[in-house]
């Protein structure tokens, strides 16, 4: 048996779902609060069974997971009164459908009950886990440095910020949205900052993606030389070594 | 291969984005025009190994797991609501709201649809009409033989007769306002239309409580900035070239792919 394209095998599954990534991240350039990810690997050796004299391991790649740049992206000053966003560390708490999820994404608006809600629709929390409802007689909110929202001086709560200890818990859940398998590993974070008539872009990096995608490339290539090699070393063996004059 | 297909979803949504922005720039003189944008959401992620799951019988466990993303979509196309600035015509029919609120007019249909634009005229029976000839509501008839018209910052509207010392009260104007300004539908020539995003109109007159001021001899311009949406412009641009980038990466590798000898 011939491991060798098997292992060539395995690294370009991984560079498949690499180049999948990449072209997520790129698609996603331009999504506010958008995350950029890269695949991580890892090598699996194993012992071959039998193979007396050359018992070395072999490592094979496979893919461990997901890893996810949490680093803020670009602020864009948009001076919408329903942008906003988190300087620093948290997550915005929205009511979706399908229960609680949280998002960086602070593109927000007002629902005809005249809530705050994200673009699609979904109620944004307050500190107090409740919507935040608006008064439209009055005049555009103001959200101050700290959440506290208010129209004409009228203090009407607080947008939510929440922090989690291990960021790696967090899914995505499309929509920009995240969740987590249990809410209660949220923790409310006092402290966080909020700007108002900013949005956050994404924190993907233009170029560093390309030089990916380059590079990717490359390796794909130089996966299927060597897979190449190798079956030509097979079929000379078949053909030179076999013959008997 | 699902990067072509993301690719493509990247190309589809800037696309979408260029359109939006130049209509914008189109109608940067159009009066009452509100900006629109175009925003964007990450796809449903396919999970190819979940997180937490035991990735060897000694337990050990996976701590992120592979999520795949699907591409991008556009979530919205919304519309930017800021006050546009106020230009000055002296003409006499030419109003501007400072502030919330919208002019209700009858459309042919006898649906009423909801404008900013108030370059106002008078038709050949009196009424004030939009540039289209539908008539702003309340209808009002400003009576011949009108030297001049008034209309003050809460909407009344006067009518200077020759002959005549003290001014008529030809009738009150009344401006809407919607929960939702974002959810109105638009429907051409200025005109907006209520919809169940937008929350139903609260009528009532201009300068009251949360309604905004009426200004005559101006009109409103469009608040579209020519340098922001340029500055928007190039970046589509050179999203949709990195993600046909993209398509040409998983291009050549199904490429190498196939020239891989059997």
């Amino acid at each position: 048996m011939n491991t060798s394209l098997y292992v060539g095998l395995s690294r370009q599954e991984t560079l498949q779902r690499a180049l999948d990534i990449a072209a997520n991240n790129i698609a996603n350039a331009d999504t506010a609060g958008f995350k950029v990810e890269q695949p991580l690997v890892r090598t699996e050796p194993t012992a071959l069974p039998g193979t007396g004299l050359d018992s070395r391991p072999i490592a094979f790649v496979l893919d461990q997971g997901v890893g996810r740049d949490f680093r803020e992206g670009a602020l864009e000053n948009t001076g919408g009164a329903y942008d906003v966003a988190i300087g620093g560390d948290g997550f915005f708490q929205v009511q979706a459908g399908a229960g609680l999820r949280y998002t960086r994404d602070g593109r927000f608006t007002v629902d005809a009950q005249n809530r705050l809600v994200t673009k699609a629709g979904d109620p944004v929390l307050g500190d107090n886990g409740r919507p935040i409802v608006l008064d439209p007689n009055r005049p555009a909110p103001a959200i101050a440095k700290d959440g506290t929202i208010s129209q004409a001086g009228v203090n009407l709560g607080r947008i939510g910020v929440f922090r989690f200890a291990d960021l790696s818990t967090l899914q995505k859940a499309g929509a920009n949205l995240y969740s987590v398998p249990d809410d209660s590993q949220a923790i409310a974070a006092p402290d966080a900052t909020t700007l108002q008539g900013v949005v956050e872009k994404s924190n993907v990096q233009p170029v560093l993606e390309i030089t990916n995608l380059i590079e990717i490339t490359r390796a794909y290539e130089r996966v299927a030389r060597m897979m190449d090699q190798t079956s030509d070393l097979a079929s000379r063996a078949v053909n030179s070594l076999g013959r008997v004059n | 291969m699902r990067a072509l297909r993301i690719a493509a979803t990247g190309m589809a949504a800037q696309q979408l984005n260029v359109e939006v922005i130049s209509n914008n720039i189109a109608n940067m003189n159009t009066v009452g025009f509100k900006k629109q944008r175009a925003e964007f959401q990450d796809l449903l992620y396919q999970n190819v190994e979940r997180a937490g799951v035991q990735s060897s019988t000694g337990g050990t466990v996976v701590p992120t797991g592979v999520q795949i993303g699907s591409g991008v979509k556009a979530g919205s196309v919304y519309r930017i609501t800021e006050q546009g600035a106020l230009t000055q015509t002296g003409n006499k029919l030419d109003l501007a709201i400072d502030g919330k609120g919208f002019f209700q007019v009858l459309l042919p249909t006898g649906e009423t649809a909801y404008t900013r634009a108030g370059n106002f005229s008078v038709s050949e029976n009196g009424q004030i009409v939009t540039s289209e000839g539908y008539v702003v509501q309340p209808a009002m008839t400003i009576p011949q033989g009108a030297t001049d018209v008034t209309i003050s910052p809460d909407g009344q509207v006067q009518a200077t007769i020759a002959g005549q010392t003290a001014p008529a009260n030809v009738g009150q104007l009344q401006t809407a306002i919607f929960y939702n300004e974002g959810g109105l539908e638009a429907v051409g020539e200025n005109l907006l239309l209520e919809s169940t995003a937008s929350g139903p109109p609260i009528v009532g007159a201009p300068a009251d409580n949360g309604f905004g001021k009426l200004k005559q001899g101006y009109t409103e311009s469009s608040n579209v900035d020519a340098v922001s949406e340029v500055t928007a412009l190039i970046v589509a641009q050179r999203a949709y070239e990195m993600n046909s980038k993209v398509v040409t990466a998983a291009d050549q590798m199904l490429s190498t792919a196939s020239q891989l000898k059997s």
